[in-house]
């Protein structure tokens, strides 16, 4: 994404294999890029790979179609999915993604990696659902290896890392892990009001998930949220008052339908 | 070789008395007890063996063992920002770097040490490296005062006993020295903290109303 005038517009576009982009009209706010993976979902050995750049003063929020699924794999094979991300001086990137959802038996190896300039603003969401809830389906035998890295002007700033493997379910009934919970969200904030955003968000928080979430500003301009909610809808209705407060703009479509 | 002189040099940089604050830091056990997560000493044998398998402990134990292998000052600092970003609250940023800053300037002055503010467990790996002491023994102690340090704020929280909270120590001791070893092969990739609670924990600790801990 680049500038034009006042708005963001489309620099460049190469896409190969089952995943797209669309690019909703929508007027004001920044450009949607909203992903869709035509194969339906990830499995072993898939390998999925995506990158996008908010240019210099530009404003690009990304999503997703639907929710990403990772279905079961053949043993041994495992799926990756990389992403790799970029806010240029001036820029504002959301990264928003709809739910990923593991299926049992699925093993997945995904990364985040953003890269800020010192000016760059940044929002990103990761909604993660263990197990199909409606189906009565837990993860007795998973492999999911997640890692989440920003860096700003090269220095890394937050990290978040996920290991969960074999009977994931019995790990998230732990205490201090997920007492049970089946859907988990992380959504962080790199932006000069991310403090001013801490109390509102405590507050919203205190009225959606008032027992198992928590917000907390790691430095000066950094917001880290995690929810933890009994399944995904829940999830799903506890992130979108927070997360239309934190992207200052109306979420993409596929998070209000 | 582990010396007994080793033994005395950990015992006392890992000891409650030394001057690293530790009494002031629960890692979010007193929002935990507030939230009515750890009704009994079962529960906090639980959530303690989380914080260490899934949490902060593991995480800290490959940093420690990270920074011992460390060849240069700059791997030590690349290592320690790395350190940093790992922190998931501002609680926990709290307890990495100022008892990492404590740990090293009593390292600077009485072991004459030139280590700069790092966090907690970099430092103390890069110090144990500087007295030749072996990182997995280092690890192992401090995964056991760790966990020595939460059970003192649980006592003081009235989650358990003296008698209870010994007990708990005793029986997690084993656990203590496994992380220890396995983080000896461990690369930074192979960090992982799903302790999701723990961290909420962590950071709803600065909304309680009133508090006895810092975080």
């Amino acid at each position: 994404m680049k500038t034009l005038g006042t708005r963001s517009v489309l620099d460049g576009l190469r896409q190969q294999g089952s995943l797209k982009a669309l690019f909703p009209r929508i007027t004001g706010g920044p450009c949607q890029a909203i992903m869709v993976n035509t194969a339906g979902g990830i499995t072993g050995g898939d390998r999925f790979e995506l990158s996008a750049t908010a240019g210099t003063g530009a404003a690009l929020t990304l999503s997703t179609q639907a929710s990403e699924r990772a279905y079961a794999a053949q043993p041994g094979e495992t799926g990756r999915l990389t992403t790799r991300l970029r806010a240029e001086a001036g820029a504002t990137l959301n990264w928003l993604p709809q739910e990923t959802i593991l299926f049992d038996r699925s093993a997945l190896h995904r990364r985040l990696e953003v890269e800020l300039a010192t000016d760059a603003r940044l929002l990103i969401c990761e909604p993660l659902v263990f197990g199909r809830a409606a189906m009565g389906e837990t993860l007795r035998d998973a492999w999911f290896r997640d890692r989440i890295a920003i860096r700003r002007a090269g220095a890394p700033l937050y990290t978040d890392a996920t290991q969960l493997s074999g009977d994931i379910a019995a790990r998230l009934a732990r205490p201090a892990v997920a007492d049970g919970a089946g859907a988990m969200a992380q959504v962080v904030l790199v932006a000069p009001e991310a403090e001013a955003q801490l109390d509102p968000v405590r507050d919203i928080l205190r009225g959606t998930l008032p027992e198992s979430a928590g917000a907390s500003l790691i430095g000066a301009d950094v917001l880290a949220i995690r929810m933890l909610a009994p399944e995904s809808h829940l999830l799903r209705r506890a992130l979108i008052p927070v997360l239309t407060r934190l992207s200052r703009a109306p979420l993409p479509r596929c998070w209000t339908i | 070789m582990t010396t007994e002189a080793h033994l005395l040099t950990l015992q006392q940089w890992l000891s409650p008395a030394f001057p690293v604050g530790a009494f002031a830091y629960a890692h979010g056990l007193e929002a935990a007890v507030q939230d009515g997560r750890l009704p009994n000493v079962a529960a906090l044998r639980g959530w303690l063996e989380d914080v260490l398998e899934d949490g902060a402990g593991r995480s800290d134990a490959i940093l420690l063992t990270l920074a011992w292998k460390a060849e240069s000052p700059e791997a030590l600092a690349t290592l320690d920002t790395e350190a940093r970003a790992l922190a998931p609250s501002a609680g926990r940023m709290k307890e990495t770097a100022l008892q990492g800053a404590a740990f090293a300037k009593a390292m600077r002055d009485v072991w004459g040490h030139d280590l700069s503010d790092l966090t907690y467990p970099v430092a103390l790996g890069a110090a144990a490296r500087a007295e030749g002491i072996a990182a997995p023994l280092t690890a192992t102690l401090y995964l056991q005062a760790f966990a020595g340090n939460l059970v003192s704020a649980a006592i003081r929280l009235g989650v358990t006993g003296q008698t209870g909270g010994q007990r708990l120590l005793a029986g997690i001791a084993p656990l203590c020295q496994s992380i220890a070893a396995e983080a000896g092969a461990a690369t930074l990739d192979d960090i992982g903290s799903q302790a999701y609670l723990s961290d909420i924990a962590s950071m709803r600790h600065d909304t309680l109303h009133s508090r006895i801990f810092r975080t």
